[in-house]
């Protein structure tokens, strides 16, 4: 059973389920431009914004059909909230994202209906992202109902197929969420992403709350119904080793910008933004000695304070790891820089005015 | 697998039963609902069990049934609700099968036309006066089986007014002569009534009302709390006595009247346990997938935020009841004949002034049981729904919502981990 | 490893330059049992009726281990295997009505923690033995300052007065790494950082210069980043105060780097201790190597989509209620599965050489 997958071995009997994005596999499935989602600071009686919370500030990136962008970054740099105004879950306060020559953002009711078809998500939360009351089989039936792609007569075989497909058994269908373990749910999940037979699914840390060895069955899942469905991921994770193993495009947020992006092996081997090399450094790895790790200047304000933008302003107008960096200079503290491609490295794109 | 859940493969223990589950193991929890539904039935059956009408009677040599002849339109349509009821409860615990998913809502309407029919052909349009116990006494009727207390409560005997308990009257009379415990057979039915009409009618509106303010928030929200407060603010006793200023002295509209001042407190409940739940990623996930606005809310968010308001009702149910004693004592309930154990306790001082204890001690001990037995009953939901938690420490997935707790030790092997 | 000559002997270790002299914990057979209403959802009847004996779930099984002075030992598992309910049976903080120390014995400076009455116990938490939690957000009391925290505990263990543990709090967390304390010891907890608050509850901790430290999952709640800040934190006091520390955590990457030895728990037994550094360069019991092999690396040889697959171990870790019999990691073993020894007979945990125990009929000098 090493290396073989469940999930491909009972396809067979379903084949009829088959789904596959049939797009060219050159072109850009998603691209954001310049992304911004600002959550309003409410204060007083009559709930005045006062300020600012800029969770997404100016995001670019594009996936191409059929490869899986990671987004890494520690908590509160704005990966989740990325991912859920692309999913339109959250409003965005500036910006474009186009899917399969859509627009996104301002896609009306019919073409909004298509892509929440197209664009599908998995949480991180194996125990919340299930509905405790419905069972298994109204959780990923319902999906195919409302879609129309399935009728009620085979219904229960699609769901049954969904289910095999993702490692559980098929007569699972009228058991409850909370019959099963954390691994089992997150199965469920997917199944559930998978119903809508989307062409993009965004991850959304989906093995951060597993065991190890739950995360890795999970891991080899996703990459099975990948390469079986020509799926488009975006990887969200604060894991840099399960993004390094998982993604074709890596990119690393701070604070509401991506700092730097690049291929896993370029990006692990040879990062060039400070914040990228040091959270390499603290990683705690195999074989690798603690001593040997890049300090982060102890900034200890807390990271909401100093997003909020006010009149008496505190955050840094220049680059946001400014006061944290150890190669900071005084242009630092005036303009962000760009994300840029480095002259030296084709491919390898960075934020910072030093490198 | 393991072979205990090979040997059924479709099972699923839903969440309501579970939570039947953890309510049927505590003793007193079974002990109020065994009360409950013995009061139920009393309410339902009271003309067949104290009434002073036979069952089968012979005069002049024809049987008579004046018993059945005899029922009021009121009688029919407990008949008929208690039937659609019992029919619910039936199915409701069969969902597995799927023919009694169908069939439910066919018999529902069948036996509520066949039920309007019967009612239409077999109310009485006259009252029936006849005293068959006068009859049967003077010879003139013979052979009757009469029900098991053989007294009406509109039947007044000043002969035997203010009698203590005896052999012939077991609880004894009040002071128009009618047998105690007969009114207070009769009297259940106001008060089950009241108890389930008006938290019926507040329950609804409560969801309604806070499924809207939860859901969209904002603005809405802020408004709709501001009309929620002032609502809160209008005291229930003073309005109702007020109203029955204005409005004919039914037990309707006392009724009415106590269902549309008591929704906020449900209006509340939902409304929190909507604000949490829509942030929850499983709401999320269903509006991601373009699910319409009504499955969102009927079927993925009111399931969960139920559960508080379902206690909320039971002791809404005993509050309810309270109020209507407290009217009727007071004066400003039901008119008589109808019987009411609250104006059976106001008239335990009776005009000559001797302390009539069987018209007290009686109907004070039926609400008092009945109010303790829906306020245990409701407490007993509570920590079946949310049993008190006991080791969470030791239970390292977070369990959020309305998911029962794992045991500790069991269920959490596999893939759960507290997350960042 | 049963501890005979531990407490009345102390074992001088030559050659590990870490540790001094002899062990400050020993734990020997400890076996905990939670009670369970065999819960409907697994579809059981009555635990008691299937003759598992009135209902009793077995949470730690057959434990024995020994942290020498100064040493940082690792206890390594996933969620369910039974290390936290180690660390409570150790500091007997197991809930009194739903779990029971079935038997055993804690040995802490030659006396049974087991045996001790509760006014006792509570003279050696806190001030001898101390706890650091998971989630600092939800052990630190919301309704008082950090400082008053940390202070209640130095005014109960060390009968000083409040002016006199006010200053030592304000100079404990100048020593755990928190800027300008005696402001922020006026902070409540919910205006901290998930670092800092963690640094606020190791405070507590060594307020009162325990000789061992509990860490359960200190850091799994943090960024990586802040995590190796309090990794370091812990080292640093270890190398100051000489105390020994029990590390619990899911992470084998942070038991590698960190700890001196380390141990692996599954489904409420030890499977394997040893040397860190042994461990990972050769690991015995075949769920310690499955671990290892699960774990993606970083920088390890680029994979296209589509090209390689991590090597998982196959099934699950089996419920409480329905362990196999033999040795319980049997039916996921690649070798053990087909082997009647391992499928009959539980291997005990047996030293197979001079620091190293494993509890499996395959491991290398185990026979």
């Amino acid at each position: 059973m090493i290396g073989k997958n469940p999930a491909t071995s009972c396809g067979a009997k379903y084949s009829s389920y088959i789904f596959r994005d049939m797009g060219n596999a050159n072109d850009y499935l998603l691209t954001v431009e310049n992304l911004k989602t600002y959550f309003p600071v409410k204060k007083g009686l009559l709930r005045r914004t006062v300020g600012h919370i800029r969770a997404v500030d100016g995001v670019s990136f594009s996936i191409r059909r059929g490869q899986t962008l990671g987004l890494v970054g520690e908590s509160g740099c704005g990966k989740t909230t990325v991912a859920r105004t692309i999913a339109r879950l959250i409003p965005a306060t500036a910006g474009r994202v186009v899917f399969n020559e859509v627009d996104v953002l301002s896609a009306d009711r019919n073409n909004l209906r298509q892509l929440r078809k197209d664009i599908s998500l998995i949480f991180q939360d194996p125990f919340g992202s299930l509905n405790p009351r419905m069972t298994v089989g109204s959780i990923i039936g319902e999906p195919l109902k409302v879609h129309r792609l399935a009728t009620d007569g085979d219904l229960t075989e699609q769901v049954a197929a969904l289910l095999s497909k993702v490692g559980l058994a098929g007569d699972h269908i009228n058991r409850y969420p909370h019959e099963f373990s954390g691994g089992q749910r997150q199965r469920i999940g997917i199944a559930r992403a998978l119903a809508v037979q989307p062409k993009l699914i965004i991850c959304d840390e989906p093995v951060s709350a597993l065991d190890i060895s739950i995360q890795a069955q999970i891991l080899n899942l996703l990459k099975d119904l990948q390469e079986e469905f020509g799926l488009t991921y975006l990887f969200i994770a604060h894991d840099l080793a399960v993004v390094d193993f998982f993604c074709d495009v890596m990119a690393v947020m701070y604070m509401g910008r991506i700092v730097e992006q690049a291929g896993p092996e370029k990006l692990c081997r040879n990062p060039l933004h400070p914040y990228t090399r040091a959270l390499i450094s603290a990683i705690p790895r195999i074989g690798v000695s603690a001593n040997c790790r890049l300090p982060i200047a102890d900034c200890q304000l807390p990271i909401q304070k100093s997003q909020i933008e006010n009149r008496k302003s505190k955050i840094p107008v220049g680059c946001t790891f400014g006061p944290k960096c150890s190669l900071a200079g005084p242009d630092c503290l005036r303009q962000p820089p760009p994300l840029a491609e480095s002259s030296d490295r084709k491919g390898h794109f960075v934020a910072c005015w030093k490198c | 697998m393991s072979k205990q859940s090979q040997e059924r493969p479709n099972w699923g223990l839903s969440y309501g039963e579970l939570v039947w589950r953890r309510f049927r193991k505590s003793r007193l929890n079974m002990a109020c609902l065994i009360f409950v539904a013995f009061l139920l039935l009393l309410a339902v059956f009271a003309p067949f069990l104290a009434s002073d009408r036979p069952f089968i009677v012979r005069i002049d040599g024809k049987l008579h049934f004046p018993l059945f002849k005899n029922l009021q339109l009121a009688d029919y349509c407990i008949f008929l609700a208690a039937g659609v009821a019992s029919l619910q409860l039936f199915v409701g615990s069969r969902r597995q099968n799927r023919k009694f998913r169908i069939l439910s809502p066919v018999c529902c309407l069948l036996y509520v036309g066949l039920g309007s029919m019967l009612i239409l052909a077999f109310v009485p349009r006259r009252l029936d006066a006849t005293d068959y116990r006068a009859l049967i006494a003077s010879g003139k009727a013979s052979n009757a089986v009469f029900p098991p207390i053989p007294y009406g409560y509109d039947r007044t005997n000043l002969e035997l007014c203010r009698q203590p308990p005896s052999r012939r009257h077991w609880l004894g009379t009040d002071d128009v002569g009618t047998d105690v415990l007969c009114r207070l057979i009769h009297g259940s039915r106001i008060s089950l009534a009241v108890g389930f009409v008006a938290v019926g009618i507040s329950t609804i509106i409560g969801i309604v009302a806070g499924a809207i303010l939860g859901y969209f928030g904002g603005k809405v929200d802020f408004i709709g709390m501001r009309i929620v407060e002032a609502v809160m603010a209008i005291p229930v006793f003073f309005l109702i006595i007020t109203m029955m200023a204005f409005f004919p002295r039914s037990i309707l509209n006392i009724m009415i009247i106590i269902g549309i001042t008591g929704w906020t407190g449900s209006a509340r409940f939902i409304r929190a346990e909507f604000l949490k739940l829509r942030r929850q990623d499983f709401v999320q996930a269903a509006i991601s997938l373009a699910l319409p606005l009504r499955s969102i809310l009927f079927r993925h968010m009111l399931p969960n935020a139920i559960a508080p308001v379902l206690v909320n009702a039971t002791f809404g149910i005993s509050s309810a009841i309270f109020i209507e004693a407290a009217l009727s004592f007071l004066g400003f309930g039901v008119a008589p004949p109808t019987p009411s154990w609250g104006q059976m306790l106001s008239l335990g001082v009776s005009t000559t002034g001797r302390f009539l204890w069987w018209l007290t001690l009686f109907p004070g001990l039926a609400i008092f049981l009945t109010v303790m037995a829906y306020n245990l009953a409701g407490e007993g939901l509570r920590d079946a729904i949310d049993p008190p938690r006991a080791g969470t420490a030791l239970v390292s997935p977070a369990l959020t919502g309305r998911v029962p707790p794992a045991v500790p030790g069991v269920n959490t092997a596999e893939g759960g981990r507290k997350t960042r | 490893m049963n501890g005979d000559d531990t407490i009345l002997n102390f074992r001088f270790s030559i050659g590990n330059r870490r540790s001094a002299i002899g062990n400050q914990l020993s734990v020997e057979g400890l076996c905990v049992g939670f009670f369970t209403q065999a819960c409907p959802e697994a579809g059981l009847s009555r635990a008691k009726s299937r003759g598992r004996g009135n209902g009793v779930v077995p949470a730690v099984q057959d434990v024995s281990f020994s942290i020498k002075k100064g040493q940082i030992f690792a206890l390594v598992g996933e969620s369910g295997c039974g290390k936290t309910a180690t660390a409570l049976a150790i500091m007997r903080l197991l809930p009194a009505g739903q779990s029971r120390v079935v038997q055993g014995k804690i040995l802490f400076e030659g006396r049974n923690l087991l045996e001790l009455s509760e006014k006792q116990m509570r003279l050696i938490r806190g001030s001898k033995i101390s706890m650091v939690f998971q989630e600092p957000a939800t052990s630190l009391n919301p309704v008082y300052t950090v400082g008053d925290q940390i202070a209640e505990a130095i005014e109960l263990h060390q009968n000083k007065g409040a002016d006199q543990a006010w200053e030592d709090a304000a100079a404990i967390l100048r020593k755990v790494g928190i800027a300008d304390p005696e402001r922020r010891a006026l902070e409540y907890p919910h205006r901290l950082s998930g670092g800092m608050q963690q640094r606020v509850m190791i405070a507590m901790a060594i307020s009162c210069n325990p000789v061992l430290l509990i860490a359960d999952e200190p850091t799994t709640a943090l960024d990586t980043t802040v995590q190796a800040q309090i990794l370091d934190l812990l080292d640093d006091l270890r190398k100051q105060n000489g105390m020994s520390i029990l590390l619990i955590t899911h992470n084998l990457g942070v038991a590698a780097q960190r700890a001196d030895v380390v141990a692996v728990m599954y489904a409420s037994r030890l499977v394997e201790i040893a040397d860190s550094r042994q461990l990972l360069a050769q690991p015995h019991h075949p769920y310690t190597q499955g671990l290892l092999r699960s774990l993606p690396r970083l920088g390890s040889p680029p994979t296209g989509s589509g090209v390689e697959r991590l090597q998982t171990i196959p099934g699950t870790v089996p419920e409480a209620l329905h362990l196999p019999g033999g040795c319980k990691f049997h039916p996921r073993c690649r070798v053990g599965c087909a082997d009647m020894r391992c499928r009959k007979i539980e291997p005990a945990l047996r030293e197979i050489q001079p620091g190293r125990w494993a509890a499996c009929w395959r491991a290398p000098g185990y026979e």
